[in-house]
């Protein structure tokens, strides 16, 4: 086992102890290879687009405060709801989990840096285009897509051409996740410092290798649906035309085989960075290591057989819904695992409860009640009832905000003072927690009563008798947003004037980057650690 | 936690042709993925496509359970 920084320092100009020339300013930026810049960079545009799509989302709520249209008409409010979902999926989550990547999974193996440099500043440079073409659709002819971020054919093959800038922008943000993803599962199969084997390694490395194959085999399968749309729209194949023989159907086979695995994709590396703090502020090791990797896998592996619960509603025949009924329902036994395994480890450990924890705890509570939801959706007879509601709607953000959110929310507060060298406010950090918390459940839970009433989603306009919880959620959601500059401001107050942060400022960790000091230098592990 | 002794250039150059490979079989796979499923809806029906697709998917499992098994 060796590590590479020779020919790294080789790559950047540097000078031979590998730190001199390094560019300033703005082209340190464009130019970096460093797995910490870029993950740097990654954290922030994250964040940048999580403002971006929250603006849209409170634009959806302020319409929706009252029945009747008063904030924007029917067509923008569909662009709204269908840029929310791709910008908060492919432009806050999914780079937000790659950033942590960047940012922990060398320093987690001991390795000097990412596998290949040069394509992990790529990755992450395809980005910011991507963004521009997806908001800028906003101001071509015809508007942004306005079909749903699911774009479902027909609606999408007579849509105007900000459909063919979101088609471009899954393209390339699509290129940027295969690419990122090649990088992740090279740098953990092949730069693993000596005697840090596959099983001893961190949870959070292990979710994250098992992400990357499910980028690796469903991102192609999106780009190949949206490529089919484009030469449907453009160059007169019919693939999913019905005028010229195509099933539109077949478009949502398509589309959620790479839907589903979609979803675990964004909620495996919430699993392990969850998976770090618990422990940590728990103070004992994580329970049941080996059963949470193969929880992990295993619900890799299901999520590749339960696409069509998506599809109850379009007339499956029975033998299919029955599979994928009993399919889904399956991934609530590694699922429960892996609570279940949460639960033990924090059984009799001497805890805290810091923001990290907070949030950890926090994870759990409202992602399992998701996940609950999520067995709710998947009883067919039920969801004949309630698809395309808002119980779906609640369901959704029970994950992918009170999952995956608050992981990255707690990732950030406990691996901070290792990127910047500095503490931040804990009684802010704490405040920013309560209040995300309870406003995120004044926002989301009365959807659930919502959609059992039968409020359809996607509807600027709504009957009278969903008045109360709609005024309700909207309240809640505005709460929410503006919570999170609190958090902007929490994180800025400590990179400009936190008090010094020691190496390792928790006491219960353990895993290999609490032994450099913080701020994690700008080169690490370039003679890999030996890892007992 | 101890260090080893530094790398020699000959380990840089057999770590930068292992990453190599291991990156192209996994962009082999995206391709595969990616050419694979509109070759199906090209050539027919959905019973084609899903069959081709979970061969594929199939293949790609035992692929990476396989090599993580191994190490
Ligand atoms: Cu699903």
């Amino acid at each position: 086992m060796s590590s590479i920084p020779h020919d790294h320092a080789a790559a950047h100009g540097e000078g031979p102890d590998g730190h001199a020339h390094h560019p300033t300013g703005i082209m340190r930026w464009i130019t970096t290879t460093n797995h910490k810049d870029i993950g740097t960079m990654y954290l922030w545009f994250s964040f940048t687009m999580f403002i971006v799509g929250g603006c849209m989302a409170l634009t959806i709520r302020a319409e929706l405060f009252q029945p009747g249209l008063q904030v924007v008409n029917p067509e923008f409010f569909n662009s709204m709801t269908t840029l929310h979902g791709l910008i908060m999926v492919f432009g806050a989550l999914m780079p937000g989990a790659v950033g942590f990547a960047n940012w922990m999974i060398p320093m987690q193996i001991g390795a000097p840096d990412m596998a290949f440099a040069r394509m992990n500043n790529w990755s992450f440079w395809l980005l910011p285009p991507a963004a521009i073409l997806l908001v800028g659709s906003l101001f071509v002819p015809g508007g942004a897509a306005a079909a749903g971020w699911t774009m479902y054919p027909p609606l999408t093959i007579q849509a105007g051409m900000g459909m063919d800038f979101t088609i471009f922008a899954v393209h390339i943000m699509g290129a940027s996740s295969i690419m990122g993803s090649i990088n992740i599962i090279t740098t953990i199969l092949n730069l693993r410092a000596p005697g840090m084997t596959l099983m001893k390694m961190p949870l959070f490395c292990w979710t994250w290798l098992i992400t990357a194959y499910l980028l690796i085999a469903v991102m192609p399968v999106l780009a190949g649906a949206v490529t089919m749309l484009l030469t449907d729209r453009h160059f007169g194949t019919t693939f999913f035309n019905a005028a010229g023989g195509g099933d539109p159907v077949l478009f949502q086979h398509v589309f959620w085989f790479f839907g589903h695995p979609e979803v675990y994709i964004i909620i495996l590396p919430a699993f392990g960075i969850v998976s770090e703090i618990i422990p940590t502020f728990s103070r004992k090791p994580l329970f049941g290591y080996a059963s949470m990797v193969y929880a992990v896998a295993a619900i890799a592996i299901l999520s590749f057989i339960v696409w069509a619960h998506h599809m109850f509603t379009t007339g499956l025949p029975t033998a299919g819904i029955l599979f994928y009924m009993y399919a889904t329902m399956l991934i609530a036994i590694p699922t429960g695992v892996k609570v279940f395994n949460w639960l033990a480890t924090m059984w009799k450990g001497s805890l805290t409860f810091e923001a990290p924890m907070l949030f950890a705890i926090g994870f759990l509570f409202l992602f399992t009640l998701g996940g609950f939801t999520g067995l709710v959706c998947a009883i067919q007879p039920i969801d004949v009832q309630i698809q395309d509601t808002y119980y779906v709607v609640a369901h959704f953000h029970y994950v992918m905000v009170a999952g995956t959110l608050f992981a990255f929310f707690g990732g950030t507060y406990y691996w901070l003072p290792k990127w910047c060298g500095r503490m931040y406010d804990a009684k802010l950090a704490e405040a920013h927690f309560w209040l995300s918390f309870v406003f995120f459940n004044v926002t989301f839970f009365p959807m659930h009563f919502l959609g059992l009433a039968g409020m359809p989603r996607r509807v600027p306009d709504y009957a009278q008798q969903f008045a109360d919880w709609n005024m309700v959620a909207s309240i809640g959601s505005f709460g929410f947003g503006f919570t999170q500059l609190l958090f902007f401001y929490i994180v800025v107050k400590a990179i400009r004037s936190g008090a010094k942060a020691p190496a390792k400022p928790w006491e219960g960790a353990t895993t290999l980057e609490w032994t450099v000091p913080s701020p994690a230098p700008y080169h690490t592990f370039e003679t890999p650690p030996f890892v007992k | 936690m101890d260090t080893t002794t530094p790398p020699k250039p000959d380990d840089a150059r057999r770590q930068r042709s292992a990453n190599l490979r291991t990156a192209l079989v996994f962009a082999s796979i995206a391709v595969v993925f990616f050419v694979g499923i509109i070759t199906t809806k090209w050539m027919g029906g959905p019973t084609i496509g899903i069959g081709v697709m979970g061969v594929a998917v199939l293949v790609f499992l035992v692929f990476a359970i396989g090599r993580n098994v191994r190490k």
